[in-house]
Parts: C-alpha cells; structure tokens; sequence
C-alpha cells in the first residue's frame, strides 16, 4: 500500500532518535506551558493579542515596510531588496566581493537556511561559519537542522563528539561541557578573524527601525561585536509597527521557545558605528527577503506569516513528535512547516503537497501559538489546494468507485441490500489491500443495509 | 536594486487591496503582558535582585564583596575602566588591573566590568549599550562580567524599558550568563559570553 512520506520516514526512523525528539520536544511544552501558567492567568488573551498585531502587522505590509525601510536609512543602514532566494544570496555575495570580505560568521538564521545562503558563500570562495552551537554541528555535519529552535534535537553526545574528533577539535569526549568550551575557544578567532557577520532578524520595529534579535548563546552578539560590516537578513513579514509592540511580543517568544521569560540576550540594533560609539560594525545593511511571501499573502493562507518562529507546535505535535524534523523534506518542520513549506515552495507546490496531510488536525499547534495562527484551518486549505492542482496523495484510498455509487441512488439501493453477502465473508478476505491494514485492528457490525430505508417506507404507509 | 524594491513593493499591494477589510490595529494598555505576580512587588530594587538571581546573574552591592568573588573565582586579569579606583585597589591584591581594554588580550582578560545602562527588574535584565560600554567585547568575551547598575537606572518594566530606549546604535538586554541546551537539552553555561554574570548595583 502506497503511505504518506511522512508516516514512512516515521516508521524508518531510528529509534534513539525517536525517544530523544519525543522527550525533548515534550519537555519544551511543559516548560511553556509552566511559566505561562504561572506568570498569566488568560494567556490565551495575550495569545489572541499577539495575533491581531501581528495579521495587523502583515495586512498593512505595504505601509510597514516602506517605514521601516525609511527609518533604517535614517540610522545609515544600507537597505536592499530580494525577490528571490537567488537574488538574495546575490545580495549579500555582492556586499562582501565590495569590500573584499572572505571571511564571515553567521548567527542563527532561519532564511538563511531557507536560501541556501552556506553552499552559495563557498562557491564564492567565501569562508562562512555558522556559530549557533547546534548550526555549527549542523555544518560540519552537512546535515540540516530538524527544529527551528533546537536544530540538533536528532543528535546525541557521542555523534556529536565523533564529529568533533573528525573536524579537529579535540580527542574524542562526549561531556556536553567539554564540547561546548571546545566551541567557545574555536569559535573565538572565527569571531576576531571574519570580515563579517550575517544574522537575521526576529522583529524590524518600522516606527523606530530597531532591528531586534534574541539568542541564549550570544553569539549574535559575537557577529555584531568583532566584525565590521554586518549584513541582515530579514523576511518581509518580519515587520511590525513600533517598539511598544515587543512588550507583548517578546513576552510571548522567549516563553513560548524555551520557557523563558525572556531569551538571555535580547539585542536592538539602532544602526551602524557612530563616531562617538565606534564599537560596533561599521556599515550596517539590511536585505529584506520576499522568496515567495507576497504570493502567501495573496493567497488564503497568509495567517501563517504572523509566525515569530517559536517552535512551540513542533513540540506540541504528534506527528513531529514521532517523526523528527527531517520527515518534512524542507527547511521548515512541523505544523508551521507543513503550512509554510508548501507555500515557500512556489511553483513546486505540489512536491510537498503531501505535508498538509501529516496531521490528524488534533489543534494543539493552533492552542499553543502565541500570534494564535489557525494553522489546522490553514492546512485544510493547502488540503484542498492540493487537490484541486491534482497532487499526488499516496495513503489516500481511491474514492472514485464509492463516488459513483453514492452519487446514483438506483446503484446505491442495490449495493445496500446486496452488501449483506459481507456478514457472510471473513474481513480478511475483502478484495480491498488499502484496507486490510485498517481492518487488520478493528471489527465491524453486522451489515444491515438497506434497514432504514424499509422501515422508512412501511412508516409512510401507515 | 530599485525593480526588486518596486516589483516587491507592487507584489504586497497586490496582494492586499482586494482584501475586503485589513484588520485594524489593537489597542492595548502597556502592562498588558506584565506576570500577574509582578503588582505584588513593590520594591524594583529588591525585584531585580530576585529576578536576576532566578535567571543565573549573581548581584552585588558592595565592592568587597564583588571583589572577594572573583579572588575565589581566581581571576587573572581583570578589565576595570577608570575612574573606580577603589574598586581598582581591591582586585590589585589578587590579579592584574587594566584600565584598557585591548583586542590583543581578549583571551587573556577574564573579567571586565562595564558600566550600563540601567536594568528591568520585572526580568532580571542588565540594559548595555554602546553609550555606556566603551567596547561590546569587553562585556561578552570575559568568562566574568560585572555590570555597573545604578540604582536610580533600574526600570520596573519590560515596557518601561522598551518606552526609554535611549538612541544608540545598539542596546542589549542580558538575562542571565550566556547559555545553550543543543547537547541533548543538557543546559550549559558560557558558550560564547560570560560564564558568570554578575552585576554591582551602586
């Protein structure tokens, strides 16, 4: 029987992997769910909150954007447009060729990811080194995050380890200590050495053109404290009306993520170096990304560009919680994923037709968002999309032959009568193979088709 | 660069004029994410204290002590900017002083205070900014960090905070030492910044 893809690579998954995404990801929605608790008593008011500014915020795009854009000239940011993840890589290859950078580290960045922006830096010839802990494993791996949040999650310590010893950075030991202050000590020079540093952005505030990045690591700190030219990345979505919107915002992310009431570092960027506050980069350019997000926001689906990448509904989700990240074959995994990915996708909707599916619509994701984005509606609609633009749907038993006989009343009555033959034949016998997996845990009643309709008729004639 | 910008800027309009109705934007008190136990505390000096403990930042309210802290945490060099000279004679008894903070001995220097620019007492935050810290390294290399908070700088807040941003080129907020749980969720400190974090209220 042909199977969804997600379900499959569920079912080939290794199963340390399994337990451990399983755990980690259940104990990421109980520490949410602790602090919001304790800290709210109507969180879910604060959530409903969150969402209007930010569907708000997106559905006033063309007035926000171009504030923002305004207001970061004011501070002497470089401000640049991409249409494309081409282009967008283009953008900043072309930034770094002009001022002769080679060397470049990179915070966390999920349209990075999304871009390809790594493969595209070193066939430029230009070293990029990812210093998130969890994105530099990634990198020397050559392997791709499974969560946007915990982008090694996949990983155990002795992996990790054996991946160190390859690269160089140590006899093999597999303390978690141990292997975080390698890092520490390697990732000083790449810091004090590179040209450059990359990261995206969690917010863009267009009233004050406060750029706002959040990580527990500080390494985005490091990118923007050595180097002298940083360069943003920032999808379109990204933007919101003012500051006094991130009193709710940031409340909402760092509980959401990780439990926290806040990330430990909680960074504005107000522009470039000034000569009377030279410490930081010089020449400050932000590119902001379309890559597909006015198509969504044209489309039905555009409540899933209010998402502040959280992570809180892969943790939340059955299916993500059993299979992994990867299942997803995108950058994005989990509910958003399956919404997004599709999406982003643009004109190869239909190979990633199939993620809408991977949900039994249970609604926790949609429960645990913190901008409150209906994400089982959303992935009703890309189910319907995906039908109407006839994608394939491996899993899906043939409807065809039952469309034909509710759809005529004369066969109908027959097949309603006549099925009562089924009593007499064993389940395991039916002639149905989609079936028989299903059948396989179940019973069914005795057929008595037909009975109502009788019953119906005599009624009249009294 | 102008057509991305306009074929971007034409593609969004697109996209939203035939929207029937855009959602307008919500009206809201600003302590409307405040925790509802926060009312209840009405010292915010003795809040940020308690709220920067919780989130793994040692406070200090006198030097000596400050200064024993890094004698037992057998600091070598340490970074102290001018003019606290008291602070100055303390840590000479036990490490080297610089009043410098020189990119040439980032690796050497393994404790550095700076001043900063106040502090939220709702979440334990130290506010630096590049105004009130000479060098963005001298407060994240270190494995200890010691900010200077002044008590009459110490915003009750995350909103407070968020309305007095002063204009600087950057401004951050640190909750805690720097941290990481990508190891199979096993919480680590001192990743890249501090190990320790540790502020001097004064």
């Amino acid at each position: 029987m042909a199977e969804q893809k997600v379900e499959l690579f569920a079912r080939r998954l290794d199963h340390g992997i399994q337990k451990a995404v399983h755990s980690n990801s259940a104990a990421g929605t109980e520490k949410r769910y602790n602090v919001l608790g304790t800290d709210y008593s109507a969180p879910d008011d604060l959530r409903r909150l969150a969402g209007q500014i930010r569907q708000h915020s997106i559905e006033y795009l063309d007035t926000y954007l171009e504030q923002a854009e305004q207001s970061l000239k004011r501070q002497g940011a470089h401000v640049h447009f991409a249409v494309t993840a081409e282009d967008a890589c283009r953008a900043v290859s072309d930034i770094l060729k002009k001022a002769g950078a080679k060397k470049v580290v990179k915070s966390k960045s999920m349209i990075s990811e999304e871009i390809y922006l790594n493969d595209h830096l070193g066939t430029m010839g230009i070293e990029s080194v990812e210093t998130d802990l969890g994105e530099y494993i990634i990198q020397i791996d050559g392997d791709h995050p499974s969560h946007i949040v915990k982008p090694i999650i996949h990983k155990n310590r002795r992996d990790i380890a054996k991946s160190f010893e390859r690269e160089g950075l140590g006899d093999y030991n597999d303390d978690p200590e141990t292997i975080t202050r390698r890092a520490r000590v390697f990732m000083r020079d790449k810091y004090l050495q590179a040209d450059a540093g990359i990261t995206g952005a969690n917010f863009v505030s267009a009233e004050s053109g406060r750029l706002v990045l959040v990580t527990n690591e500080g390494n985005s700190r490091f990118c923007l404290a050595a180097p002298k030219i940083h360069i943003a990345l920032v999808g379109i979505e990204k933007v919101i009306p003012s500051d006094a919107d991130l009193a709710v915002l940031l409340n909402l992310l760092g509980r959401s993520a990780t439990g926290q009431q806040l990330t430990v570092y909680t960074e504005f960027i107000n522009g470039p170096a000034r000569t009377d506050r030279p410490s930081g980069p010089q020449e400050m350019h932000v590119i902001f990304v379309d890559n597909q997000r006015s198509q969504i926001l044209a489309s039905d689906c555009r409540e899933i560009l209010r998402c502040i990448r959280c992570g809180a509904c892969l943790n939340v989700c059955p299916v993500y919680r059993q299979a992994s990240g990867h299942a997803y074959r995108s950058v994005y995994p989990g509910p958003l994923g399956a919404v997004l990915s599709p999406l982003l996708a643009g004109k190869k909707f239909k190979e990633l037709a199939d993620l809408p599916k991977a949900s039994s619509l249970c609604g926790a994701c949609n429960e645990v968002c913190p901008v409150d984005i209906p994400i089982p509606d959303l992935l009703l609609r890309l189910r319907n999309r995906g039908h109407q633009e006839h994608a394939p749907s491996p899993g899906t038993p043939p409807m065809g032959a039952f469309a034909k006989l509710a759809s005529s009343p004369l066969i109908w009555r027959f097949a309603m009568k006549s099925n009562k033959v089924m009593n007499l034949v064993p389940l395991e016998k039916l002639p149905l193979p989609y079936l028989q997996p299903w059948l396989k845990t179940r019973t069914l009643p005795a057929w008595r088709g037909g009975e109502f309709r009788s019953w119906m008729k005599s009624r009249h004639k009294k | 660069m102008s057509t991305a910008r306009e074929q971007i800027f034409s593609s969004v309009r697109a996209a939203l004029t035939p929207l029937p109705e855009r959602t307008p934007r919500p009206v809201f008190s600003k302590d409307v994410a405040e925790p509802k136990w926060l009312a209840a505390e009405t010292d915010s000096l003795a809040l940020f204290q308690k709220r920067a403990e919780a989130t793994g930042t040692k406070c200090f309210t006198d030097m000596e002590a400050c200064a024993s802290w890094l004698r037992a945490q057998a600091v070598r060099v340490v970074y102290i900017p001018p003019p606290l000279t008291r602070l100055v004679a303390l840590c000479s008894e036990f490490c080297e002083v610089t009043s410098e903070y020189s990119r040439a001995r980032v690796n050497e220097i393994d404790a550095a205070f700076t001043p900063s620019a106040g502090a939220i007492a709702e979440s334990g935050s130290i506010i630096l900014s590049d105004g009130s810290t000479p060098d963005r390294l001298a407060a994240l290399a270190p494995w200890h960090h010691i900010a200077l908070v002044s008590r009459a700088e110490i915003h009750r807040t995350i909103a407070d905070a968020l309305a007095a941003m002063p204009a600087d080129p950057n401004l951050i907020w640190v909750t805690g030492p720097s941290k990481t749980a990508d190891v199979e969720g096993i919480l680590i400190q001192g990743v890249h910044g501090p190990g320790a974090q540790a502020c001097l209220i004064l």
